[in-house]
């Protein structure tokens, strides 16, 4: 199969996923739960999908496609409320987090659909330990060529959204130090990493076509890239982040992805170049260990300078999209976030830990904090 | 205690289950074809417990249940079993879905009911089988609990298992206390003596399980419960609250059953310990099911063994029946709820306990209940665990890849 065509799509809509742990409310711990929570949520009509995923103890929700903030928040809001509903009818509560604070990853079990089967078959323990949840954004473009150009000048964000997600300091009942530490395992993965810098659809083919020669890839599914282009949705994807606790939190980043995409097309601040991507993986790594409190390298200029800062800079030079794209409240969520010392999610479960000394009742929480708002 | 003590020690080389030599040799035995079924078969290793009581009972050396020290061992048992199925059930989920609640009120029902008629129609006399419809109507926690453990079950058909066996285990004891306070009553002029005691006993159990409850609370509020210390002291606990239910002659199986609910359902703090309190408690259920595997008596149960047989029969198919007309409306799948009527199917020590409370209470109903009752325990005992384990394997709800498969 070649690279597909890139099917156009309205610029700068918005689409979001959310994987959500699926946790038992006797133990907290991940529980199989959701090839039932599917079946009592298909008899619901809702504006917003939800689908399996690889682990049995995971679930996919993802909106349609939103015009901007007020869509995502609504769409998110009632599919959260249905699903919340259906799994308390089944002893189940739902919740947000990159990772679940004290599974056992030996423990969870493959969805059984042939593509997971397959998956885990060729990753061994490696798909088991992908038992991370993620928040996907999908921003809309409207050629193949503006969505790369795209992509790559979206790269120097990426530590942003890393930062005002990261929600998963614990792994296997320890605290590891990292503020998201989800991405530490999917860097695990063979193809997980950047794109290939190439600015047209027509060199983006090319490279695909070398490597589905080489039989390393068969679809644009088997990249795991940060960001990648999406060409049946019309979409460039980003996947960096770790599923927040809210889906205020969820809905603010999608947001602030879809000003700083706007202001970035429409007003050309920088073009995006090879070098850009230099200082990629220390940047990334210094939003993954240190959140909004990491300190990252410009790559052209080789100045430093503080996520809480960079994020706060971006959201005054997007100001007068956000006004265009109605995203003023996502972005005023974003602002009282870094204005709070210990605004970010894995603050947040940090000092549940810290107060309760106890993983599944700061799950617990989770789960309040999750159905709440 | 000390009387319990003195029985094991006093004739060290008799080879009865109820002396030292004779409980040492049987542990043995069963740990090792616990593990010999397990590593095999990969079937529970309570079902190498029960197989080895079997064998005790069919060489002729059957369990009475009144033997001191393996009553104390029994009781202890059942305590922390019941104590941890009541510590599983979660009172918010029946108000979430109350077509849970109505489909565990009719199981229970429904299958009191059946059994009772089934059981006059076989001449059964009318207290002994209404005793025995009551005993019919629960499901033991003890087997279903252990099979789900061993097998690291997890899922829908699993935790409906485990909260219609605890909450059915609650009714039946509740309708054994207000059946006997019936049965009192119609003898005249004692009903004053009768129901001061059934009334004492009733909320006795309740005052004392919540005490419990509450105690165990405290305790975990504290120290964290997988710590081995911790673990001692719950453990210390439970016992503790046993003796002063059995001292107050309150209902042994109420007791821990309801200080688990009111330890799980005070607040909404999740608690974890391991299983059966660790290996202390890992001891005590195996010379449980040892002796309720050795419960029975060939020459007593043979001729009753039809009855028992129409009896089962019965009893699964309105359980099954009554939670698949229920199904949709709880939220489970046609196929789920095949499994959990099926599995609906264990009865075991607690079923023992309250026929023999019943049979030291009312003798002679009890003499014709008791044999039924055996023979009926003796059917299920290898049968039951192994139902549910399929059931529990066909929901899909059993790990293949549990960590502790044989290497």
């Amino acid at each position: 199969m070649s690279l597909q065509t890139f099917a156009a799509s309205k610029a700068f809509t918005l689409g979001v996923e959310l994987e959500l742990q699926i946790v038992g409310s006797h133990d907290y711990d991940l529980a199989p739960g959701a090839a039932d929570l599917l079946r009592l949520t298909s008899r619901r009509k809702l504006a917003a999908d939800v689908k399996p995923e690889i682990t049995s103890s995971m679930i996919e929700l993802s909106t349609g496609i939103c015009d901007g903030h007020h869509d995502v928040i609504t769409q998110l809001r009632e599919v959260r409320d249905a699903l919340v509903h259906d799994a308390a009818k089944l002893n189940l509560r739902l919740c947000g987090g990159g990772t679940h604070a004290f599974q056992d990853w030996s423990h969870r079990r493959i969805f059984d659909t042939p593509r997971f089967r397959q998956v885990s078959e060729l990753y061994g323990y490696l798909s088991k330990q992908f038992t991370v949840f993620g928040q996907h954004v999908h921003i809309g473009c409207t050629d193949p060529d503006q969505a790369l150009w795209l992509l790559h000048a979206m790269s120097r964000f990426v530590p942003h959204v890393i930062a005002l997600s990261a929600s998963s300091p614990f792994v296997q009942g320890t605290d590891t130090g990292f503020q998201s530490a989800r991405l530490n395992s999917v860097f695990a993965f063979p193809l997980s990493g950047r794109a290939p810098f190439t600015l047209t659809w027509q060199q983006f083919g090319s490279y695909f076509d070398k490597m589905r020669r080489t039989g390393v890839v068969e679809s644009m599914k088997d990249f795991y890239w940060d960001i990648r282009p999406k060409p049946e949705f019309g979409t460039i994807e980003i996947r960096v982040m770790d599923t927040p606790l809210s889906i205020e939190r969820a809905a603010a980043i999608a947001a602030y992805l879809q000003c700083v995409a706007r202001w970035l097309c429409l007003e050309h601040p920088f073009e995006p170049h090879e070098d850009d991507y230099l200082a990629y993986t220390y940047n990334r790594f210094q939003a993954c260990r240190f959140g909004l409190d990491g300190e990252v390298v410009d790559p052209r200029t080789a100045e430093r300078g503080l996520l809480r800062d960079l994020i706060a800079q971006t959201i005054s030079a997007v100001e007068s999209h956000a006004i265009e794209l109605r995203a003023e409240q996502g972005l005023s969520h974003l602002r009282h976030a870094l204005a709070t010392p210990g605004g970010s999610d894995a603050a947040w479960l940090r000092a549940a830990q810290a107060r309760e000394q106890y993983l599944p009742e700061v799950v617990r929480q989770q789960c309040l904090r999750f159905e709440s708002g | 205690m000390t009387d319990a003590l003195r029985s094991l020690m006093t004739k060290p080389w008799a080879l009865q289950p109820d002396t030292l030599l004779g409980a040492a040799l049987l542990a043995l035995l069963a740990a090792l074809f616990g593990e010999l079924v397990w590593r095999a078969l990969r079937w529970p290793r309570m079902l190498g417990y029960c197989a080895v009581g079997s064998l005790v009972a069919l060489v002729g050396h059957s369990v009475s249940g009144h033997e001191p020290a393996l009553r104390l061992a029994i009781d202890g048992a059942l305590a922390l079993l019941l104590f941890e199925s009541g510590a599983r059930l979660n009172l918010r989920w029946l108000v979430r879905n109350p077509w849970l609640l109505a489909s565990s009120l009719a199981e229970a029902a429904l299958a009191g009911i059946a059994v009772w008629m089934v059981l006059r129609s076989f001449a059964v006399q009318p207290m002994a089988a209404a005793a025995l419809a009551i005993i019919a109507s629960a499901v033991s926690p003890v087997v279903l609990q252990r099979v789900v453990g061993e097998m690291h079950a997890a899922g829908q058909v699993t935790e409906r298992l485990l909260a219609l066996s605890a909450l059915s285990m609650l009714y039946a004891v509740l309708a054994m206390q207000l059946f006997s306070a019936g049965l009192l009553l119609s003898d005249p002029g004692t009903w004053l003596d009768a129901l001061s005691p059934v009334l004492f006993s009733f909320c006795g159990s309740i005052l004392v399980g919540a005490a419990l409850g509450e105690g165990l609370a405290l305790i975990a509020r504290r120290l964290d419960l997988r710590d081995d210390n911790a673990m001692v002291l719950l453990l210390a606990a439970v016992l503790l609250a046993l003796v002063v239910a059995k001292t107050l002659q309150l209902s042994a199986l109420l007791v821990p059953l309801l200080a688990g609910i009111w330890l799980r359902n005070r607040s909404q703090r999740p608690w974890v310990w391991p299983r059966h309190f660790g290996s202390a408690g890992a001891v005590l259920v195996m010379v449980m099911f040892v002796a309720v595997g050795a419960a029975w008596r060939l020459d007593a149960v043979a001729p009753v063994i039809g009855i028992a047989l129409a009896m089962l029969a019965t009893r699964a198919a309105t359980k099954t029946l009554a939670v698949l007309a229920l199904a949709r409306a709880s939220g489970l799948g046609i196929g789920q709820a095949m499994c959990l009527g099926a599995g609906l199917l264990p009865m075991s020590a607690t079923a023992w306990l309250l026929g023999l409370d019943f049979s030291v209470r009312h003798p002679s109903a009890g003499a014709q209940a008791m044999p039924v009752l055996l023979a009926a325990l003796a059917l299920l005992e290898l049968t039951a665990p192994l139902v549910v384990m399929g059931c529990l394997r066909t929901a899909g709800e059993i790990d293949l890849h549990a960590r502790d498969k044989p290497r």
